[in-house]
């Protein structure tokens, strides 16, 4: 019994290795396809592999936002990735969620064609990763309680202020308040946090008195208890297409598009349709 | 590829090296959540892993409950409880508070369970022997079950050890300035270096890891070498007797 039990097992084993193996036999041409198109991004590249592959926001409503009872996805940066791929001659494009920290490295593994989540431009930033033309203009302010008192940039000195871990909006706050004469400590007045719902969580529960990022993402988070400062704006931010660094035409491309968009009312548009402030002017 | 890309380029590590004191905070931080949360752990651990070896019923049936609770319950919901819901009801630790106690605690459980398997592992004959020598309950197990128990339990206890150290970077998530925190803010600000980053983050852990499991290995080989040793004298004594 017992050794007929050992064969029967040695049996399905040697069956599930063959299996395996048959599986195996198949994949490499589809395997050499798919690393064919991900070394070098290029527009007909995408198009050849019939879906566009962005990363996007998931919890920024007006930009990038997913739905939970259907998991599709809303906003700006969703609109503007339907068009790119409209551009590009195809229909279906693959969304996955980033955060400011997760979406540089996806650029750069391959894992998506572009980034259009809410991606401020910066110099250093440009060193890594090419950006088109802003598509958006947005400034940062602060979501305070009602009962916080928070007016100006004297209060913000004895404070901690909850901002994401990644974004410029930390370094563009302590660069405004030593403007106004106020000084404030990268380690003592602020605590990063991986996703703006926790920051907004940390706000209620008190453990940071202000909610510090784009006027536009804040706007997501009012509620009757708390409100934004209208005193404190400063550095306007402008959101580009983000594009792996050494896929020059397909920067290019998306520039393209962008530029073109801007300038026949497209863009504003869009940022209409989806409920949006229309973009930051000095 | 672009990783790899970023951790040769030496101006990102000169970048790093600039703002060395940042770190080393931070790598004081976590080592003072890791020193302290340990402490915690190990004496939660040896009192709930006597508690349920007892034949007191309420004693076993409070750690049963302790055990599985926190075994059972993910570190990081309980870090989030703690930090967002406990401000409710006007309960506010800091960050490092926070990690020493969650961290601490939770490891405890998973200790408690490795010193009752250790306990569970000495022969019946060791507890009889010492009850017919009058010895008390507390002289029993400081004397003759725990100093046994040690050995057996080392290698297990030295896992949760490294363990706790490595999930006390679970105060990241709350911006507990510690090295993890240090790192993600490092990696995801100003020129991004997130490779040398986390590349430096790993090796801070590993050294704080690394000289923890080491020690606990020679210490192990140490206690079964004078474990023979006394075997042998013994052998010879009998020996002699007959």
């Amino acid at each position: 019994m017992k050794k007929l039990l050992a064969l029967l097992m040695s049996l399905t084993l040697l069956l599930a290795l063959a299996g395996c193996g048959g599986d195996q036999g198949s994949t490499p041409n589809q395997n050499n396809a798919s690393n064919g198109s991900t070394s070098s991004i290029t527009p007909e590249a995408i198009t050849a592999r019939g879906v566009l592959r962005v990363g996007v926001k998931t919890d920024v409503p007006g930009f990038g936002l997913q739905n939970i009872a259907d998991s599709s996805y809303s906003g700006i940066e969703i609109d503007l990735a339907y068009k790119i791929a409209e551009s590009l001659g195809i229909e279906k494009v693959e969304f996955t969620p980033v955060t400011a920290a997760t979406r540089g490295q996806l650029l750069d593994s391959g894992d998506i064609d572009l980034v259009a989540a809410t991606f401020t431009i910066n110099e250093e930033r440009k060193a890594s990763w090419n950006f088109t033309t802003p598509y958006y203009t947005d400034a940062v302010s602060l979501l305070v309680k009602n009962d916080s008192g928070i007016e100006d940039f004297a209060d913000l000195q004895d404070i901690t202020i909850g901002v994401a871990t990644g974004a410029t909006s930390k370094v563009a706050l302590i660069a405004a308040a030593a403007d106004a004469g106020i000084t404030l400590d990268e380690d003592k007045n602020f605590a990063e946090f991986a996703s703006y719902p926790e920051i907004k969580a940390a706000l209620d529960a008190g453990r940071v008195q202000a909610f510090s990022v784009d006027g536009s993402i804040l706007a997501g988070y009012l509620d009757n208890t708390n409100h934004i400062v209208e005193s404190i704006r400063f550095s306007p931010q402008d959101y580009g297409l983000a594009s792996k660094k050494d896929a020059t035409e397909w920067a290019e491309y998306l520039d393209g598009l962008v530029t073109g968009w801007l300038a026949d009312g497209t863009m504003a548009q869009i940022i209409a349709d989806n409920g949006v402030v229309a973009s930051y002017t000095e | 590829m672009f990783l790899l890309q970023q951790v040769f380029e030496l101006w990102r590590w000169q970048d790093l090296l600039a703002s060395w004191p940042r770190f080393a905070t931070a790598f004081l931080n976590t080592l003072e959540i890791a020193v302290l949360a340990l402490t915690l752990s190990l004496f939660l651990g040896v009192m709930f892993g006597l508690m349920s070896t007892s034949h007191n019923l309420p004693l076993r049936i409070i750690t049963r409950i302790y055990v599985e609770f926190f075994q059972n319950t993910p570190l990081a919901i309980q870090v989030f409880f703690v930090y967002y819901a406990l401000p409710y009801a006007g309960i506010v630790l800091n960050e490092i508070t926070i990690g020493i106690l969650c961290v601490g605690i939770y490891t405890g459980a998973y200790m408690s369970e490795v010193v009752r398997a250790g306990i569970g592992s000495i022969p019946k004959g060791q507890f009889e022997a010492a009850a017919s020598q009058g010895f008390t309950y507390i002289q029993t197990m400081l004397l003759i079950i725990l100093p046994q128990t040690v050995k057996i339990i080392l290698p297990p206890l030295v896992n949760q050890m490294v363990n706790l150290i490595k999930n006390t970077s679970i105060v990241a998530m709350i911006a507990g300035m510690d090295l993890m925190y240090r790192a993600n803010a490092w990696a995801t600000n100003g020129y991004m270096s997130y490779g040398p980053s986390y590349l430096l983050c790993g090796v801070l852990y590993f050294a704080i890891c690394f000289p923890l499991s080491t020690w606990a290995r020679g210490y192990e080989e140490k206690l079964k070498r004078r474990d023979s040793q006394t075997s042998k004298e013994l052998e010879k004594i009998e020996e002699v007797v007959a």
